[in-house]
């Protein structure tokens, strides 16, 4: 039982009588804590010896809510479950229905589809940069990486009228067309965003201080990522090479030519440098996927009124700016779903805390946990 | 960490030094931007008023379509039914004198809409739309708003009209009839 956290009993480390021992609660309403977590710390001095992480504070029963409504009325809280994200998951539950009915979704709005998801994947990994940065130290790169995430939150305003619950997918399509204003917008943005990545290089992976505070600090290898099945950029920063849009393909994601980036040391820099160049291969997406949207409808000709599913079951994934997102919808044959299982990635990534914090100093407490860009309300659902 | 060597620590010294000034290129030349090329993009509400992308969402309100300068409500109640947030409440049925059914009731808690959109999908007369609401507070709980306010005052001269249409659309059923053509179909929404 080596992947176990050392618990306080078997550990004579966690030693309650040990003269420096205490516990040290970190939230839930830390200011650096991201979002509602609470982590319990069992430490001897300034080491930690047992993490717990405590979670539930930002729990809203998505999963049982979707048991008493139908299939549509499901949509506004798919991008409730990971707000910063909210599209992947909102056209992801989209997906997932639309695969349990069989229903074909035209061309125009699977590109549109993905154009969207892959700025909204932009927007959270340069949220993510940002915080991640502040929380270590450095004001500065959060303004710029704000600045830049405004400009997605702009063009998806435009299509959506919305900044983060957007609400925007529809069985069968979207609810909404792109105009050449936006398209325009979004060429505009590919090209500063590419001039803005070098800026990032210098002001925040060049900087010593950014360096000593996240090379070698919370160390996730593949062992350790395997066995809580974490997913994402935290288990591609550790080597493996798993991206849901690669290894199972939905949608029309086999179409773009794109690359799943890697990096082997399994630490927060390693994380760091895979969230970006997961921009600049998202960047790749957008400009494929602007240069290729075909005309036509982007809802079916007819589409259905009542959704029905037959008795069934159906698992369907994608890949969220945290990992792999998973739907797991099961039909009695009536309009409501039987039951809906959410597979949040950051619930899995955060499982891993308890194994990865121990032994570490408290310090780097924040530097490992933000690293891990978790999100709570999806952990807690 | 390892204690490093002292050329280590003197390297170590002028790089972190140097990673400094580089990043402070970065931010002067930003800070030179944006004194003076960038325009102000603070919205001075409310002197100015935002301008509201075309796909704005607030909550929704009846759509007045010029052809009968009114609403088009049913009171189907698919709205009421579909509404996730459960806070749309519409009665309505048959009115005196004409065929068309009409709303009587419609009332809308703007505090409990989640602005998800699926009671305009569902709609089978496309009357509901996201009103262009911006800077609307609620004093308490019970938020209601009857959306049918402003039709009311139109509403016998709507009927009025409404009879006539009917009569006018019955008339040429009768004439075309007999050549067994399909009736026009009146001022359906665009
Ligand atoms: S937009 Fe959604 S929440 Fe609001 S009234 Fe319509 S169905 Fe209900
Ligand atoms: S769905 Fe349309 S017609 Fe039916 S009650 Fe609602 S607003 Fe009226």
């Amino acid at each position: 039982m080596s992947d176990e956290p050392r618990g306080a009993s078997s550990d004579p480390e966690a030693d309650p009588t040990h003269p420096e021992a205490y516990v040290l609660n970190m939230g839930p309403q830390h200011p650096s804590m991201h979002g509602v977590l609470r982590l319990k710390l069992h430490m001897i001095g300034e080491e930690i010896v047992v993490a717990e992480p405590v979670i539930g504070y930002a729990h809203r029963a998505h999963e049982k809510m979707a048991e008493n409504r139908n299939y549509l009325m499901f949509l506004p809280n798919s991008s409730r479950i990971d707000y910063l994200s909210g599209m992947i998951y909102n056209i992801g539950y989209c997906q997932a229905v639309e695969k349990l009915l069989e229903i074909e979704v035209p061309e125009r709005a699977q590109y549109i589809r993905v154009i969207a998801c892959e700025l909204n994947r932009i927007a959270s990994h340069l949220l993510w940069i940002g915080t991640y940065v502040l929380d270590i130290g450095g004001v500065t790169p959060f303004l710029y990486c704000w600045d830049d995430r405004e400009q997605i939150l702009d063009l998806l305003d435009a299509i959506t009228g919305s900044r983060l619950t957007y609400s925007y997918g529809r069985f069968g399509g979207v609810t909404m067309d792109v105009d050449d204003a936006f398209l325009t917008g979004t060429r505009t943005f590919l090209e500063r965003m590419k001039s803005r990545l070098p800026e990032y290089d210098t002001l925040v992976r060049k900087n010593v201080i950014f360096i000593e505070r996240s090379r070698g600090v919370g160390i996730m290898d593949r062992q350790t990522c395997r066995a809580y099945g974490v997913t994402g950029p935290c288990l591609r920063a550790a080597g493996v090479a798993y991206d849901v849009r690669k290894s199972e393909p939905y949608g029309i994601y086999d179409r773009f030519d794109f690359a799943v980036p890697t990096e082997s040391a399994g630490d927060c820099l390693a994380r760091y440098d895979v969230r970006i160049r997961e921009i600049e291969e998202s960047l790749k997406i957008v400009t494929q996927a602007v240069r290729d949207l075909p005309a036509g409808p982007i809802m079916p000709d007819k589409p259905k009124k009542k959704f029905k599913p037959a008795e069934g079951a159906s698992y369907f994934a994608v890949e969220a700016a945290r990992g792999a997102f998973g739907m797991y919808l099961v039909s009695d044959g009536s309009e409501v779903p039987f039951k809906l299982k959410l597979r949040t990635p950051s619930f899995s990534n955060l499982s891993s805390m308890p194994k990865v914090l121990a032994g570490t100093m408290v310090a780097d407490t924040i530097a490992i946990v933000g690293s891990l860009d978790i999100v709570l309300p999806e952990i807690d659902r | 960490m390892e204690t490093p060597t002292r050329t280590g620590r003197l390297g170590r010294f002028f790089t972190g030094f140097g990673s400094l000034f580089h990043g402070l290129a970065v931010t002067s030349r930003h800070f030179g931007r944006t004194i003076f090329l960038r325009k102000n993009v603070t919205q001075q509400y409310p002197h100015e008023k935002p301008t509201l992308p075309k796909a704005y969402r607030s909550a929704i309100r009846l759509i007045r379509f010029p052809e009968t300068d009114s609403h088009d409500c049913v009171g189907c109640k698919a709205c009421e039914r579909i509404c996730p947030s459960a806070c749309i409440a519409v009665d309505g049925g048959k009115v005196e004198g004409i065929k068309k059914k009409r709303a009587s009731h419609f009332e809308m808690d703007f505090a409990l809409c989640s602005l998800c959109g699926l009671c305009l999908d569902v709609c089978p007369t496309t009357t509901l739309e996201y009103s262009r609401l911006y800077d609307e507070a609620g004093y308490n709980r019970n938020w209601k708003h009857d959306l049918l306010a402003e039709f009311r005052a139109r509403e016998p001269a709507f009927i009025a009209e409404q009879r006539q249409r009917e009569q006018a659309e019955a008339e040429a059923k009768a004439q075309k009839a007999p050549k067994k053509e399909k009736p026009p179909k009146e001022g359906d929404a665009p």
